[in-house]
């Protein structure tokens, strides 16, 4: 398989005091092919979000080097970051995701907007996006008109909304309860298995492992194990590989 | 629309930035509306004075109202001087005797003998009835903001010193000096000027002698200000005042009151300024997350800048509106109330209206400046562990 972000030997080290530091990332090193949904798991403090982060761009390693695509991009100037962001990242968050004075189109289109679309396109394209998790009927919806699962899917929406190569998510269903958690989960493996986005998923949450192609673990800095998961897909039409399971 | 919801996030933070502004803007808006009523004044002025020379007797200080008269009989002497194409001598006294201390242009009564006729370039036109006639007794022409406050209208009677006149005229709005002034018949205002003075004077001159000013007309091609020290130096006992004369005296008069009002703008500035620069700030340290996110889904420096700079300049437009409508309400408001007085205070011009408003604007872009750079530099992974 392709491979699409590969960080090798990441090291992050954050300085609290004149001899007190923490040590958030000690040489990790992660693969993720083209197409593939992983999850990366580990306990609270292990590093996981600074990794997500460098491999969106978010944050620089102190050492160490992230490839997108082929390309080195851990030493790319602002500009450039922001290009990659606009066109080749998409991000997911855990809660308060929204701009909470936007409607969900609004939140969606902005993303088009900011990528240069025109505010008819964006709001064109965000309609498609909204579409596709399907909330077309709460388009106008503020987020705290929203359940956490709907919510959600707005944010997934507008990660789709530029149709980037890899979307990041740093504990999409941690604010949610169970239920709404496997549609928002059912969604992005949907949109993993029907476009080839590719999916990191941070996650403590077992179901959304579950769905995953493969586990990364991480301790104290390190990626220290990895698992091919079930990569279950309740809705998975027979014959896939995500299916294989269920059927 | 997300702009205007965004400021009012915090309502009562929001309303009590915009109420500085509002204060801020309302304070310009009425001194400035002060200021462009004595501007025109002034204009009027300027204009009125610039071709002419006035001739008081030398006793008197300065300017138009003189307190010591001078004789009519002088004009010979005066229109002998090269360069003089005309003289012509006026009475002007105040409306009422004790007349206190007032804004603008006080109140008077204003007699010619009419030989100014075909020199003067300053001309009046008539808002209703006819001008005055030479043969005219007991009749009077009003200056419109004089016509208000008393009150009259053509065909009716007005009592000026106690003698009762008849309206047959009122002049157009000059947004100078003659709307404050009543105009009679030469021989009508030096009987009323005679009553006045001290019998001791009384004795000394005849009442069809008096007049308060003299006024020269130069030739065409004869400067005013050079005129006036010719006749200072040629006719005796008198006080020759050329264009510059009041220009210079006007000007002074403009110089403190604009400076007044940049004193009332730049504490506008500081005092509205702050209060955006705290607001801003504030609220781009309470939507740390919100930026951090915008920014991991593609906002460049400049459209972080921008989102937060039209929000204070949605500020400052607010704020400009409101204090622009309160202003212009108390300024419509404390004319109507002075009318009857005569006194007109104040002028909202359009240069104003629109003048703070866009200082409302710049005034809110200028201090969400910092804030909004200082957004644009949080870094997102930053501004996303902050919850
Ligand atoms: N800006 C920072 N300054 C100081 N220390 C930091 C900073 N960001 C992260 N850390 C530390 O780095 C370590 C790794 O943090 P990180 O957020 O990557 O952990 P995580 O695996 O995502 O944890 P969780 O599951 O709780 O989200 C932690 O010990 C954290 O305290
Ligand atoms: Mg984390």
């Amino acid at each position: 398989m392709k491979s699409i972000i590969s960080a090798t030997g990441l090291t992050k080290r954050y300085q609290l005091g004149k001899d007190n530091f923490v040590d958030a990332l000690r040489g990790a090193s992660v693969d993720v092919g083209a197409g593939e949904m992983v999850a990366i798991m580990g306990p609270s403090g292990c590093g996981k979000s600074t990794m997500l982060h460098m491999m969106g761009c978010l944050d620089n390693p102190d050492g160490g080097q992230v490839q997108l695509n082929g390309r080195r991009v851990d030493n790319l100037g602002g500009g450039a970051i922001t290009k990659l962001l606009r066109e080749e990242i998409g991000f997911i968050f855990q809660g308060f995701n929204l701009v909470p004075t936007m409607s969900a189109i609004d939140n969606v289109a902005i993303a088009a907007q900011y990528a240069g679309k025109s505010r008819r396109e964006a709001n064109r394209l965000a309609q498609e996006a909204l579409d596709r998790v399907g909330l077309a009927d709460r388009a106008d919806h503020r987020p705290n008109e929203l359940s956490g699962g709907q919510q959600q899917r707005v944010a997934v929406a507008r990660a789709l909304v530029n149709g980037p190569s890899v979307i990041l998510g740093d504990e999409p269903t941690g604010n949610l309860d169970s239920t709404s958690s496997a549609e928002v989960i059912d969604m992005m493996r949907e949109i993993n298995l029907t476009t080839g986005t590719t999916f990191v998923l941070v996650t403590h949450d077992p179901d959304v492992a579950e769905a995953c192609d493969r586990v990364i673990h991480m301790r104290d800095g390190l990626v220290i194990e990895e698992t091919a998961a079930i990569g279950i897909w309740e809705g998975a039409p027979c014959g896939t590989d995500a299916a294989v399971a269920v059927c | 629309m997300s702009t205007v919801r965004n400021i009012f996030r915090r309502r009562l933070r929001a309303f009590l930035t915009i109420f500085g502004i509002t204060i801020g803007v309302f304070a310009l808006v009425v001194m400035g509306s002060m200021a462009e009523k004595i501007n025109l004044l002034i204009d009027g002025g300027t204009r009125y004075y610039s071709d002419k020379v006035i001739i008081s007797d030398a006793s008197t200080s300065m300017g138009a109202i003189s307190t010591t008269p001078i004789s009519v009989g002088r004009i010979p002497e005066i229109e002998n001087v090269p360069g003089v194409a005309r003289a012509s001598a006026s009475v002007y006294m105040l409306l009422k005797k004790d007349q206190g201390m007032s804004m603008g242009v006080p109140q008077g009564i204003m007699g010619t003998d009419m030989r100014q006729v075909g020199y003067e370039k300053f001309k009046l036109t008539m808002a209703a009835g006819r001008d005055l006639a030479p043969s005219d007794r007991g009749k009077a022409v009003v200056g419109s903001d004089v016509a208000k406050a008393l009150n009259a209208q053509v065909g009716k009677r007005i009592e000026l010193r106690g003698e009762m006149f008849e309206v047959v005229g009122i002049y157009n709005k000059t947004l100078t000096a003659p709307d404050n002034t009543v105009t009679i018949s030469m021989a009508d205002v030096q009987a009323l000027l005679y009553a006045q003075l001290p019998s001791i004077i009384q004795q000394q001159v005849k009442p069809e002698q008096l007049a308060t000013g003299i006024t020269a007309y130069p030739q065409s091609g004869v400067d005013p200000n050079q005129l006036a020290t010719t006749i200072q130096g040629t006719v005796s006992g008198v006080n020759a005042n050329g264009p510059k004369a009041f220009t210079d005296q006007f000007k002074s008069a403009t110089k403190i009151f604009n400076s007044i009002i940049f004193g009332v703008a730049l504490i506008s500035l500081l005092v509205g300024g702050l209060s955006v620069v705290n607001t801003m700030t504030m609220s781009v340290f309470e939507r740390t997350r919100e930026i951090g996110i915008r920014k991991a889904i593609g906002a460049s420096h400049r459209q972080i800048v921008g989102q937060f700079l039209i929000e204070s300049a949605m500020i400052g437009f607010l704020g400009g509106v409101t204090g622009l409508a309160l202003g212009w309400i108390t300024s419509i408001a404390v004319n109507a109330v002075m009318a009857s007085s005569g006194t007109v205070l104040f002028l909202v011009t359009p240069r104003l209206a629109l003048g703070s408003l866009a200082f409302a604007i710049v005034l809110g872009v200028g201090s969400g400046f910092y804030p909004s750079l200082h957004a644009a530099r949080l870094k997102p992974v930053l501004a996303l562990r902050y919850e």
